[in-house]
C-alpha cells in the first residue's frame, strides 16, 4: 500500500551517508540488479555500491555497466517487464541523465515500473550552468510518472522507498530521483522505516485497489453481455500488468468468449488456446479485424483503444456495446464512448464478474462456429514459393522450436510485427516489445535485462539491421556479462516498416531508408565482441540448422539471417482508417479484393 | 459539444516543482490555460491552483482525470457547474491629465475601484471583480489610452451553502 512504513530494520538509526542510505534503501526493496553507468555526480554512490557488495559477498548487488545509458534504462525496462518487478537503473548527472531520457519515456507509454537515480551536481551549483548540468526535474517531468529531487537529506531514505511504491502502484510507470552529489556525501542517522506521504495519490491508488466490484455494476455487465449475439474480448497490457492472467483465461474459458489481443496484451491467453484470435490492429490477424468489426459486445480489459488498433475509433467495433475495465480512469471514454465501465484492478473485476456470473447462461454456438470459419480462412501466410528467404519463414520455424515457452524481444519495425504475427506465447511477460513509443534500439538491453532476470530461460532478442544499429554497443556487454542471449538479425538492408509506407504512401521515394550499399558486416561486429557463435544464412537449406544450432549454444550468440527486402506486412490497416478497408496482401485470404491504389491515406495521420 | 469556460480548482503539494507538472501536464496534452493562479492555503503545506480552461465536456473530463493521476495532486473540482464565487484583481495605468481625471475616478468609483498611483499625467486604477466586471472596466477605459495593464488571473471558491441559484456572477 503506498504511504505504508516500511518494517524499521537493525540499521535504523546508524550513521552513514546518503549513498550508503541509497544502497540500503535498494536492499531493503530486494533489488538483486542495478543497471548502470558511473560518472561524475553519482561516483559517491557507485563507491557505495562497491562498499555495499565487499561487506555482503554473499548477496551482492549485481552491477551491470551497459555501452550507453539507454541501454541501462532498456535493460531495467527488460528486468521489470519480464518479472513485474521494479527496474533500477543508476546513472550520473547531465548526459547520463538525459541518455535515459527516451527509456524512461517508453516506460512511461507502456507503464513500466523503472526507478531512476540519476546523480546531480551539488546543492550549491545547481542552476549555475555546473559541468555536467541538466534540469533533470523539468525534462523527467515530462517523461516520467514522477520525479524527486532530493534536497532535504534526511528525507532521502524516504524518497527512495516511496519511488518504489509510485512505481508499482495505480497505472505503473517510472519514477526518478534526482539527488546531488553533496546529498550523497552527507551523513546522518539511517531511517529504515518512513516513506512521503502522498495525500491524495495514496488515497487514489489504494481505494481502488482495495474495492470489490459492486453487485450493480455486475449485474448491469451481465445485462449488456447476456443479450451478445457475439461478445469479444478485447485485451490489453494492462491484463498482463496488473497479473490477471488466470482469472482472465478462466474468464474467456467459462463464457467461452473469444479474444483479440494488443501488442501489449500478447501473453495474456494463451496464443495457442482455441479461443485466441491473436493481435488485432494495424498488423493484426485478419480475423481478428474481421471479428472486432462483426461483434457486437467488446470488453476491453486494460486496453486502450489507441490509433494502431482503433485508427478510426467511430467505425471501430461499430456494431459493439462496448464495456472497459482499466485502472486508468482517464482512459475510460478518453477515445471512444463506452456502455459500461469499471475503475479498478483487472484481475479482481474479473474474478468479482465471474463470481458474480456464475449462474449467468450464455449462448452464442453460432458465434464461436463463425470465428473459428474466420481463423481458418484467414490464417496469417507469406510468399511460400520464393528461394529468397522470407523473414516470416524464420520466425515460423523458430516458433516450431521454441514452442511457445522462450523470451521474446524485439526491436520496432517489420521483424517486431511479424514476431508478434508468428511467435506463440503460452505465458505473459514472455513477450518483451516497445509497444507504444516504438523505440528502434529497444530490442538488445531489453534482451539483456530479461536474461539476467530469467536466467534459466531462453531469451531470444528478434532485430532488425536498423533497430540494432542504434544499440549495437550493447552487443559487447553481452559478451563482457557472459549472458546468453540469443539474437536473431533479419538483415533487409534497409529500414523496412518505412520502406513498406514510402511504397504504399510516397511512390517508393525511399529517402533514407535504403541500406544496400551500406557496409556493415554485423556478423564480423558480433565476433569482435566477443560473440563465439557469430553466423550468417543467406540460403534456405542452411537455415534450420543453423537457427537449431543457434538457440542451442551456451551462450550468447548471434545469427544474422539475410531477408528478402520486398516482404511487408500484412495484414495493414492503414492509418486513420477502419478495419474493413484493411489490405490483406497477396498470401492472406481477404474478405475482398482491394486496390492499394483505392486506400491511399489523404488524410494528416501518422 | 459545446465549447465553455471551466474553472478548476486544484489542490496540490506545496512543494517543488509542482507548478511545472501541473502546467507541463497541459501543454504536454494540448490544452490551452486561460489563466493559473498558484497560492498557498490555510495549510502551509498544500497549495490551491486555479485554473480557467475553455474546452467541451470530454476535454474537461480528460483534463479533470490526467491531474488526477499526478503524484503531487490532492484533489481537483471542477467549479463550472456548482456556485462558486470568481474574483480577478487588474491594475490599470492610464493617460490623464488635470483635465481627465475625474472623468476616470468617476468609472472607478462605479467600478468600486481605487485610484492606486498618481502623477501629472497617468492615473493608475485597481479594480477586484469577476471576469465580466474586469472586461468591462477595461473597456471604459480603452478611451483614455491603456499604458500598462497588470491582471492576476482568476481565483474562485465555492460556495457554502452550494446550491445552483445562489451563483454569483458579479461583484
Amino acid at each position: 500500500m503506498v504511504g505504508t512504513k516500511a518494517k524499521r530494520s537493525q540499521t535504523h538509526g546508524t550513521v552513514m551517508t546518503g549513498a550508503d542510505m541509497t544502497l540500503q534503501v535498494l536492499a531493503d526493496e530486494g533489488v538483486d540488479t542495478i543497471f548502470g553507468y558511473s560518472g561524475g555526480a553519482i561516483l559517491p554512490t557507485y563507491d557505495a555500491i562497491f562498499r555495499y557488495n565487499k561487506n555482503h559477498s554473499g548477496k551482492p548487488i549485481k552491477l551491470v555497466v551497459p555501452a550507453n545509458e539507454q541501454g541501462a534504462g532498456f535493460m531495467a525496462a527488460g528486468y521489470a517487464r519480464s518479472t513485474g518487478k521494479v527496474g533500477v537503473c543508476m546513472v550520473t548527472s547531465g548526459p547520463g541523465a538525459t541518455n535515459t531520457a527516451t527509456p524512461i519515456r517508453d516506460c512511461m507509454a507502456d507503464s513500466i515500473p523503472v526507478v531512476l537515480i540519476c546523480g546531480q551536481v551539488a546543492r550549491a551549483v545547481i542552476g549555475t550552468d555546473a559541468f555536467q548540468e541538466a534540469p533533470v526535474f523539468s525534462l523527467m517531468s515530462a517523461c516520467a510518472k514522477h520525479v524527486f529531487l532530493v534536497k532535504d537529506p534526511t528525507t532521502l531514505a524516504a524518497t527512495i522507498r516511496t519511488a518504489f511504491q509510485i512505481a508499482l502502484s495505480g497505472r505503473p510507470g517510472p519514477v526518478v530521483i534526482d539527488i546531488p552529489k553533496d546529498v550523497q556525501n552527507w551523513e546522518g542517522p539511517y531511517d529504515s522505516e518512513s516513506v512521503l506521504q502522498l495525500h491524495g495519490y495514496q488515497e487514489r491508488v489504494n481505494s481502488t485497489r482495495n474495492q470489490t466490484m459492486p453487485a450493480e455494476t455486475a449485474r448491469e455487465f451481465f445485462k449488456l453481455l447476456k443479450r451478445a449475439r457475439k461478445p469479444l474480448l478485447y485485451v490489453g497490457g494492462g491484463a498482463i500488468i496488473s497479473g490477471a492472467t488466470k482469472e482472465l483465461r478462466a474468464f474467456m474459458k467459462h463464457f467461452q468468449i473469444p479474444a483479440v489481443t494488443t501488442l501489449m496484451g500478447i501473453g495474456a491467453i494463451d496464443t495457442s488456446d482455441d479461443l485466441c484470435l491473436h493481435m488485432l490492429g494495424m498488423h493484426g490477424a485478419a480475423y481478428a479485424n474481421y471479428a472486432v468489426d462483426e461483434c457486437d459486445f467488446l470488453l476491453a480489459v486494460g486496453a486502450r483503444f489507441d490509433d494502431r488498433v482503433a485508427g478510426a475509433p467511430r467505425l471501430f467495433a461499430a456494431n459493439a456495446v462496448i464495456a472497459h475495465i482499466d485502472i486508468d480512469a482517464a482512459e475510460i471514454g478518453k477515445v471512444k464512448p463506452v456502455n459500461w465501465h469499471y475503475v479498478g484492478d483487472a484481475a479482481t473485476a474479473l474474478r468479482d464478474l465471474l463470481e458474480a456470473g456464475k449462474a449467468v447462461e450464455l449462448n452464442h454456438q453460432p458465434w464461436l462456429k463463425e470465428v473459428r470459419a474466420l481463423k481458418k480462412m484467414h490464417h496469417f501466410d507469406f510468399n511460400r514459393e520464393s528461394e529468397v528467404i522470407q523473414p516470416q519463414a524464420v520466425l515460423e520455424m523458430l516458433n516450431a522450436m521454441t514452442k511457445g515457452e522462450a523470451i521474446i524481444a524485439t526491436g520496432v519495425g517489420q521483424h517486431q510485427m511479424f514476431s508478434a504475427q508468428y511467435f506463440d506465447f503460452k505465458h505473459p511477460r514472455n513477450w518483451i516489445t516497445s509497444g507504444s513509443m516504438g523505440t528502434m534500439g529497444f530490442g538488445l538491453p531489453a534482451a539483456i535485462g530479461a536474461q539476467i532476470a530469467n536466467p534459466g530461460k531462453l531469451v531470444i532478442d528478434v532485430d532488425g539491421d536498423g533497430s540494432i544499429r542504434m544499440n549495437i554497443g550493447e552487443l559487447e556487454t553481452c559478451a563482457n556479462y557472459k549472458v546468453p542471449v540469443k539474437v536473431l538479425l533479419l538483415n533487409n538492408h534497409g529500414d523496412g516498416m518505412v520502406v513498406q509506407w514510402q511504397s504504399l504512401y510516397y511512390e517508393g521515394r525511399f529517402s533514407g531508408t535504403d541500406k544496400t550499399l551500406h557496409s556493415k558486416d554485423f556478423v564480423k561486429a558480433a565476433e569482435a565482441d566477443g560473440f563465439k557463435f557469430a553466423r550468417r544464412v543467406t540460403d534456405y537449406k542452411d537455415l534450420k540448422p543453423a537457427l537449431e544450432a543457434f538457440i542451442k549454444f551456451k551462450g550468447p550468440a548471434f545469427l544474422e539471417v539475410v531477408t528478402d527486402k520486398h516482404a511487408f506486412v500484412y495484414p495493414m490497416v492503414g492509418p486513420g482508417l477502419p478495419y474493413k478497408d484493411m489490405l490483406t496482401g497477396p498470401f492472406i485470404e481477404g474478405r475482398e479484393h482491394k486496390h492499394t491504389s483505392e486506400l491511399l491515406d489523404t488524410s494528416d495521420s501518422i | 459539444m459545446s465549447v465553455k469556460k471551466h474553472t478548476i480548482s486544484v489542490l496540490v503539494a506545496n512543494q517543488f516543482g509542482v507548478l511545472a507538472r501541473v502546467s507541463g501536464m497541459f501543454s504536454a496534452r494540448g490544452y490551452n490555460i486561460s489563466s493559473l493562479c498558484v497560492g498557498e492555503t490555510e495549510d502551509p503545506t498544500v497549495s490551491r491552483m486555479t485554473v480557467t480552461v475553455h474546452g467541451d465536456d470530454n476535454v474537461l473530463a480528460q483534463i479533470i482525470q490526467q491531474l488526477n493521476k499526478l503524484v503531487d495532486v490532492i484533489r481537483v473540482e471542477d467549479l463550472t457547474n456548482r456556485s462558486f464565487v470568481e474574483r480577478e484583481l487588474v491594475m490599470i495605468r492610464v493617460s490623464a491629465d488635470h483635465k481627465r481625471r475625474s472623468e476616470v475616478l468617476e468609472i472607478a468609483e462605479i467600478f468600486r475601484g481605487k485610484i492606486v498611483d498618481l502623477d501629472k499625467n497617468t492615473m493608475t486604477v485597481e479594480v477586484t471583480g469577476a471576469h465580466g466586471k474586469v472586461k468591462a472596466f477595461l473597456e471604459m477605459m480603452r478611451s483614455f489610452g491603456i499604458i500598462e495593464t497588470v491582471r492576476t488571473g482568476e481565483i474562485a471558491i465555492s460556495r457554502a451553502a452550494n446550491t445552483a441559484e445562489s451563483r454569483d456572477d458579479e461583484a
